[in-house]
């Protein structure tokens, strides 16, 4: 035993190894440092100890405890008490000897499963409680144990049999009960189903009056429930009977905290950590989330304070490992930049760009101009002008992003949004194509004003729709996009009534459900602007302002009820969709069509084919779109005018491949387009701008048009992406600067050229004119 | 067919040749071009095509009875071999040899196998020839499959190796070659604008054109080129717009010895930049270019004046 919880400490410790346990935790409610035992052992000398503890006797409780440890005793109960005191190897130790002695009690394998429930090691624990289990099937321990070793995975049937077999067993202790029964009232308050909660949590207070149990988790829970359901004027009472019970329980705030921070109250989640680090300082996972807390409010320094406390008094917390990582990152690698720069008016900048070292002379210009764009894009449709700078991170290693996001990696997403901060995947995180890192931004910047104007009250899914919704009415890429395999899904008739929706991106039934409620959040918004106006889409998120919920919201504001809302919805889509969804595996034999006669070398087909998919869904611009077949089908056969007609055609529609967009804008420089040729540069920056040969051709572009600024521009960000041909890249910054009559910076930027290339003639010839004006100026 | 090129008239404009060695010292390049078995008819085309690239390319530099190239039943090993044994007795300390496997190449784990018609040319082969030729600093490209495997047993010696792959496992037929044949003659390939081509330069220019290659056709990379040794940037190994002399205008001729005069003061100052401030080197490296400038723009003026007339 003791090897096994050594050998899973180290593991932890080497930081890489980490995500192998990524997804297990992230559903963890908070732990104390001590957890109750609920009436699970009975030695007097330990519960005296317990006493003192929980009543928050702290000195006493510390005495107590080295007296068992000095005194004859069991080694289980010596094992509780070098536990309690902090010593979790010892305690092990001792577990694992006191194990040796007594192969057939079934709680001392309970209890070595709670303290690797302590250390984070949850297979670990499972193992632990399923050999219990085998020694006594119906110890309720161990079945509770087992539940929440589970439930920091997914699976909820075999959680659901262990709280069963708790609650049915007449011989299961009160104590074990009454822990099922938080687990319960828990689980339903995560999943937002608060008439459930308050059910619940009244059968809990009947029968901890009848069986005579602490009630403190009970106050705890009532006041997390209390802040959901904005009944405020209740939340501290509970707070305060809790505390009066126990002085030193910190879950009395950390509760109500975590149920604050997972409905993304942020400022108030870190309100009630850091009064419960104040109650009991030794609270190291409110330590942690305290300091997350303050990562996502952009005090960094506040942030990096707590998670090195909870670091140095919890090191088996992977969470809290990952965000020590993390922080050597941030310090190290990213640099502030604020715009406007100087600020303007009240001295306070509008937004923040947090950019990697590597990237920030690529990303910055982009990134400002369709940060700030957005900005004034929401501010108008939303009547809601930002009250503090909005920070962006864009990160260039999307295992940092997420773990920045939500403590740990391995998770598939691209954008976090926590209030004025949000975080987001650099394209340089996501190489394909697939990656818009433009429309992500776009996505978290409305997240950002349907966040604050509701002042944290909009539901998930209505922030989710509305920012789908602009991505696709007023994002950097226009148009209504829906991946094929969606399109399957509604075909299906996957789509959740309006009331449920949330459940498909917190609770989702299948993999792909998560995407299928994005595409039918940004739908719905659709249907409602084109309905009944856009302004009816602001009037509801201001209702969460008061706490509404959002079948009240539709109701009041729509003026229909929810049932018609989706029966009205659903004829939307079948008016809008019908046609397509009922053609869709036709057009999907198409498309494979497209593909398997390309991959051929069969051109004519692939053009009739494709030409077959493009009639039944024109839309469609996805990487698999088949204008891109197409139009490199027409480029093998020579047929130049069709490939840019059919490119164009992509273009127009929202297409943003990369590669294609390439060629569409080599072909508009053919054609002397240059203003589309600048559209499309633009375009491609905001999947790919590490090409320094777009910057260059796009400045080129520029400066053919006089624009020399925007040239500039461009040429610094070439080279700023350390070119293999820096002779060029410097003399084109030169050349800029002398059109712009900086001659000084002309000239260093030129003498860099031909330090590299001194018989470079364009770069000679304006050494020639550089020379010339300098002695006509002298003269 | 081993083939020979008449001579043609090209200036050597600028000493970058073999720059690290003494000028007072005539050193010579020698170029041996060896195309491989193809297989195929599309390889065949394809590296016949690449050596005849290369050796017009290297003509545009060196002696065309410098420049040998083997191919079909000429390429045996016999042939190459006794070939070689020649070359290292003309060649003296202060010359340089350029060598071109160009073709298909194998590596069953232990030992590296170039494809000529007859028995193969080994790894022991390829070291032997090298260790034979008097001087230092040789250049050996290798464009095969698996030519990677060459990397370990060519390490250390005071050779500039480039291969296509980067190991003996990397198998599929390469387009490496093709790139780096192409860029003897692409002005995008001259990063530093001198009309030579480097080794360092081609390299780079192939490298990239292999990336976008992968990239364009949505693969993963089944080639990863190499390069090892000192010395790449100053190995030419062609010349692009090689600069005739002027044999009509006499004014010409001598702008041009003057722009040779001044481009051995730029490369002179460049070696001496270590014992000069950031100011004086930039200076007086303003000035030289300030004068080829000049010059360069003297001699535009008078062919336009010719041409007017």
């Amino acid at each position: 035993m003791i090897a096994t919880l050594h050998k899973s400490i180290s593991r932890l410790a080497q930081l890489g190894a980490c995500s192998a346990i990524a997804s297990t935790i992230l559903f963890a409610v908070p732990a104390q440092a001590r957890e109750h035992l609920f009436g699970a052992l009975d030695n007097e000398n330990l519960l005296n100890c317990e006493n003192f503890y929980w009543t928050g006797q702290s000195v006493e409780a510390n005495a107590c405890y080295m007296n068992i440890i000095r005194t004859v005793n069991p080694p289980e109960i010596q094992a509780e008490a070098m536990w309690a005191l902090g010593d979790l190897y010892t305690a092990d130790e001792l577990l694992e000897q006191a194990a040796q002695l007594n192969p057939d009690n079934a709680m001392i394998l309970v209890r070595t499963g709670e303290l690797y429930m302590r250390t984070y090691q949850y297979q670990d624990a499972y193992n632990f409680f399923s050999q219990a289990l085998e020694v006594d099937p119906d110890n309720a321990w161990a079945h509770i144990g087992a539940a929440e070793a589970l439930s920091t995975g997914n699976n909820g049937e075999e959680i659901n049999a262990h709280l069963e077999a708790v609650q049915t067993h007449f011989a299961s202790p009160p104590g074990a009960r009454l822990r099922a029964m938080l687990m319960s009232i828990n689980s339903v308050m995560e999943r937002d189903l608060y008439d459930e909660a308050r059910d619940l949590l009244d059968q809990a207070w009947d029968f901890v009056e009848d069986e005579d149990l602490p009630t403190i988790h009970l106050n705890a829970l009532e006041a997390a429930l209390a802040f959901v359901t904005r009944i405020t004027d209740q939340v501290q009472d509970y707070i305060d009977a809790a505390l009066s019970e126990s002085p030193g329980y910190g879950d009395a705030y950390a509760i109500p905290g975590y149920f604050a921070s997972i409905t993304r109250r942020y400022a108030e989640s870190g309100e009630f950590y850091q009064r419960a680090v104040e109650v009991e300082p030794k609270h190291w996972t409110a330590h942690l989330e305290l300091g997350q807390n303050y990562l996502r409010l952009n005090k960094i320094d506040e942030g990096i304070r707590h998670v090195e406390i909870s670091y140095e008094g919890d090191g088996f917390n992977p969470k809290t490992l990952n965000m020590m990582r993390l922080l050597d990152t941030f310090s190290e690698n990213f640099v502030d930049l604020t715009f406007p720069d100087p600020p303007e008016g009240d001295g306070i900048p509008k937004l923040v760009l947090r950019l990697d070292r590597n990237e920030v002379n690529v990303i910055t210009p982009y990134a400002r101009e369709l940060a700030e764009a957005s900005m004034a894009t929401f501010e108008e449709r939303y009547n809601f002008p930002a009250k503090e700078p909005v920070v962006v991170e864009i990160f260039p290693n999307h295992e940092d992003f997420v773990v920045r996001s939500i403590g740990m990696p391995g998770v598939g997403i691209l954008g976090v949004t926590f209030g004025y901060l949000f975080a987001m995947d650099s394209p340089t995180g996501h190489p394909d194509e697939t990656y818009h890192w433009g429309t992500t931004l776009w996505h978290e910047m409305a997240h950002v004003y349907t966040v604050e104007a509701s002042e944290h009250g909009v539901p998930r899914w209505y922030s989710e729709g509305i920012s789908v919704y602009e991505e696709w009415n007023t994002g950097p890429i226009p148009g209504i996009k829906i991946p094929a395999y969606v399109l399957s899904f509604m075909a299906e008739g996957a789509f959740l009534p309006v009331a449920e929706l949330d459940n498909g991106f917190m609770r989702p039934t299948y993999d792909e459900q998560v995407i299928v409620s994005y595409m039918q959040a940004g739908l719905i918004f659709q249907f409602i602007s084109e309905e009944y106006g856009h302004e009816k889409i602001v009037e509801m998120l201001y209702q969460f302002v008061e706490g509404t919920d959002e079948v009240t919201a539709i109701e009041t504001a729509l003026e229909i009820s929810e049932n018609e809302f989706d029966r009205h919805f659903k004829q939307y889509i079948d008016i809008k969709f019908g046609p397509l969804l009922s053609n869709l595996q036709i057009w999907q034999q198409d498309l494979q069509a497209t593909r398997q006669a390309y991959a051929a070398g069969d051109w004519e087909e692939a053009i009739a084919a494709a030409n077959r998919a493009i009639f039944t869904f024109p839309d469609y611009v996805e990487q698999d779109s088949p204008y891109i077949a197409k139009a490199l089908a027409h480029s093998q056969l020579e047929q130049d005018d069709l490939k840019f007609e059919t490119l164009e055609t992509f273009w127009h529609l929202g297409g943003y491949s990369a590669r294609a967009l390439k060629e569409l804008a080599d072909e508009y420089i053919a054609r002397e387009q240059k203003a589309e040729a600048i559209e499309v540069f633009r375009d491609i920056h905001y999947v790919d701008p590490f090409d320094e040969a777009t910057h260059g051709k796009l400045g080129d572009i520029y400066i053919e048009l006089g624009r020399t600024e925007a040239a500039l521009m461009e040429y610094q960000v070439g080279l700023a992406l350390n070119p293999l041909d820096q002779a060029t890249a410097n003399y084109r910054i030169a050349a800029a600067y002398k059109a712009l009559n900086d001659n000084a910076q002309a000239m260093e930027y030129l003498m860099t050229a031909l330090d590299i290339a001194p018989q470079f003639r364009p770069a000679q010839q304006l050494l020639l004119e550089l020379s010339r004006s300098e002695m006509n100026t002298q003269n | 067919m081993l083939v020979k090129y008449s001579k043609q008239v090209i200036l050597v404009f600028a000493a970058t040749l073999l720059s690290a060695v003494s000028f007072s010292v005539r050193a010579e390049l020698y170029v041996t071009i060896i195309e491989g078995l193809g297989g195929e008819p599309v390889f065949e085309e394809n590296f016949h095509n690449q050596s005849q690239t290369l050796a017009d390319a290297s003509v545009t530099l060196t002696d065309a009875d410098k420049v040998a190239l083997f191919r079909g039943e000429n390429a045996t090993r016999a042939n190459l071999l006794a070939h070689f044994e020649s070359r290292s007795a003309i060649m003296n300390e202060n010359d340089r040899a350029a060598i071109y496997l160009i073709g298909h190449g194998s590596f069953d784990g232990e030992e590296y196998k170039f494809n000529i018609p007859g028995l193969d040319i080994t790894t022991d082969d390829i070291l032997n020839i090298l260790g034979s030729l008097p001087g230092q600093n040789h250049f050996l490209l290798n464009t095969s499959s698996t030519s990677g495997a060459l990397l370990e047993p060519l390490e250390g010696e005071s050779r500039i190796l480039v291969t296509a792959t980067r190991s003996g496992n990397e198998k599929n037929a390469t387009v490496f070659g093709e790139y780096f044949v192409e860029a003897l003659s692409s002005e995008d390939a001259d990063l530093n604008k001198n009309n030579n081509i480097s080794i360092e330069e081609a390299f780079g220019y192939a490298q990239r054109q292999v990336e976008e290659y992968f990239e364009s056709q949505g693969q993963l990379a089944t080639e990863h080129s190499e390069i090892i040794g000192d010395g790449a940037a100053q190995f030419t190994l062609a010349r692009i717009n090689p600069v005739v002399i002027s044999q009509e205008n006499p004014r010409i001729a001598e702008l041009q010895e003057q722009l040779l005069d001044i481009d051995q003061q730029i490369e002179s100052l460049q070696l001496r930049r270590p014992e000069l401030s950031n100011q004086e080197y930039i200076e007086q490296l303003q000035a030289l270019i300030l004068q080829s400038a000049t010059i360069n723009e003297e001699i535009d003026q008078i062919r336009g004046e010719d041409l007017a007339e």
